[in-house]
């Protein structure tokens, strides 16, 4: 295990190097992060006798560093890093601390990252990795995946009362005393109908995920410019075309930080400021402001586990934490 | 109530009235969103597999259970029959409730037991357990090939893919989930 996940590391980096991709660094430690709700941080404290006291929080990805390095340098970029999501539920597939992989290409939408990330698994392969990858990535829609699983459309759904009986039709039990939002309801539905079905050798991409899942994604009609990839029944990659709109990121900041600190307020969670300079990378004229650009992120302990064919992460993370705590 | 991301294997819940018990946890998150736990549960008046996805903060109804030892005794077809080996009442369970027990458990043994209502919702049985080779094939002669194995019985009944040097009155380990042999026990 200790070779493979060095030799898969060579292989992304010569990769990535062959075609002009900057390899870059970024903090680990942040004084602010982009707000993502159902995402927990873990906070430090900075402690200095003379400067004072500050909190800090561990990324839980590098994003807004590397969208950072794009306005600055206009370049495509990639990153390996070590992202950090507290309240993780330990088990086959999650570890609070995990590894990263995270390109950037200027110029590309989402569609073009399926064709770069396809040669990416092809070229980087390890021997001895499902046999499917030969036949290349198979490309759905959710609107279609969902019709194929449920028979239900999702046009049909973009009302929440209809999606909500819909949800029940189908047998789940959806307590009325719980106030959730389209995007819970929705997820319901996928989990339990959708993604046990993304299963088999060949990598899945699900294109088009609904709009009021909420991310920096650019709109297209009632989806999202985003897709996800599920190889062997395990979700391993999430690409967007960001979004480059100012007005729209400032937007989804100030919304998703007050759904942020409404609901752990409540349960006492940390609440991490926001980064301060982020929504201004989109401003200014083009050549300094954030371009257009599409961005994967891939889980790298999963997509080890797949190509080595273990059945949890913990049998690639050599100290995993369900070992520690 | 507890949060369905507390229920563990083992944890017991009421379910529209009925106990079950969960057999499988497995935690799933999409993408963007709450998490969500994948369970899947057993009913032990039925044998009834369950599989239910939750949100992690959703309610689950839990119950209090106890931990009794039982001695297992016998079947008749239908029901296992065990003894609580304080009070020596006896009590039956339907033997589909727990499939393929028959060839794991041995007669006369005890085993910790979770009861609620009168009723076993669950046998632990050991993951590893040592049994005695009721019948094997002898070897082929000749068949020197490495890691050639064969199918031997249990005294329980129970059918095991085992090395070929494994002899019948031999004590072997074996993994009670998976029912794969582990290891030969010298007497």
């Amino acid at each position: 295990m200790i070779k493979a996940r060095s030799l898969l590391y060579r292989n992304i980096r010569n990769f990535f190097d062959s075609r002009n991709y900057l390899e870059v660094e970024t903090p680990v430690l942040s004084p602010g992060l982009i707000p993502e709700p159902t995402i927990e941080n873990f906070s430090t404290l900075f402690q200095n006798e003379f400067v004072g006291t500050r909190e800090l929080y561990m990324v839980p990805s590098p994003e807004v560093f590397m969208k950072k390095i794009i306005a600055e340098s206009q370049s495509s970029i990639y990153q390996i890093s070590k992202c950090f999501r507290n309240s993780e539920q330990l088990g086959r597939l999650h570890n609070p601390e995990f590894t990263m992989l995270e390109y950037y290409t200027v110029g590309y939408d989402e569609k073009d990252s399926i064709g770069l990330t396809e040669q990416l698994f092809a070229e980087t392969a390890l021997a001895g990795c499902p046999e499917g990858l030969k036949n290349g990535f198979e490309v759905i829609s959710m609107a279609d995946v969902l019709k194929r699983e449920t028979g239900l459309d999702l046009d049909e759904l973009q009302d929440y009362r209809v999606l909500l009986k819909r949800a029940r039709e189908l047998g789940l039990v959806i307590d009325e005393s719980v106030r959730e939002g389209w995007d819970d309801t929705f997820n319901r539905i996928f989990i339990n109908f959708v993604e046990p079905s993304l299963v088999g050798p060949r990598p899945i991409v699900i294109t088009g995920y609904p709009r009021q899942i909420e991310c920096l994604a650019k709109d297209e009609g009632i989806v999202k410019k985003r897709w996800e990839l599920y190889w062997e029944g395990v979700e391993i990659a999430n690409c967007y075309m960001e979004e480059t709109s100012q007005a729209k990121v400032e937007d989804y900041c100030r919304r998703e930080y007050a759904a942020l600190s409404a609901s752990r307020a409540a349960s006492g969670m940390v609440i991490p400021d926001l980064d301060e300079d982020f929504c201004s990378i989109f401003g200014g004229p083009e050549g300094v402001r954030f371009p257009e650009c599409s961005g994967v992120a891939i889980g790298l302990d999963r997509l080890l586990m797949v190509e080595c064919k273990k059945n949890s992460i913990g049998d690639l993370i050599l100290f995993p934490f369900s070992d520690i705590i | 109530m507890i949060k369905a991301g507390q229920i563990d294997k083992g944890t017991a819940l009421l379910i529209k009235g009925q106990p079950f018990i969960c057999v499988d946890r497995e935690f799933v998150n999409p993408g963007k969103g709450s998490a969500f736990v994948r369970l899947k549960l057993k009913s032990p008046a039925t044998g009834q597999v369950l599989a239910e996805t939750m949100k992690s903060q959703d309610n689950a109804e839990d119950i209090t259970v106890e931990d009794m030892d039982f001695q297992y005794q016998y079947n008749d077809g239908e029901h296992f029959h065990f003894m609580n080996v304080e009070t020596f009442e006896d009590m039956a369970v339907p033997m589909p409730s727990f499939p393929d027990y028959q060839f794991i458990m041995k007669e006369g043994e005890t085993y910790r037991c979770t009861v609620y209502n009168d009723e076993i919702l669950d046998v632990q049985v050991p993951s590893k357990v040592v049994y005695l080779v009721a019948e094997a094939e002898d070897a082929i002669k000749g068949d020197t090939v490495t890691g050639a194995t064969k199918y031997v019985v249990t005294e329980t009944g129970l059918k095991v893919r085992v090395p070929i040097f494994i002899k019948q009155g031999e004590k072997i380990r074996v993994n009670t989930e998976t029912k794969e042999y582990l290891e030969r026990v010298n007497n």
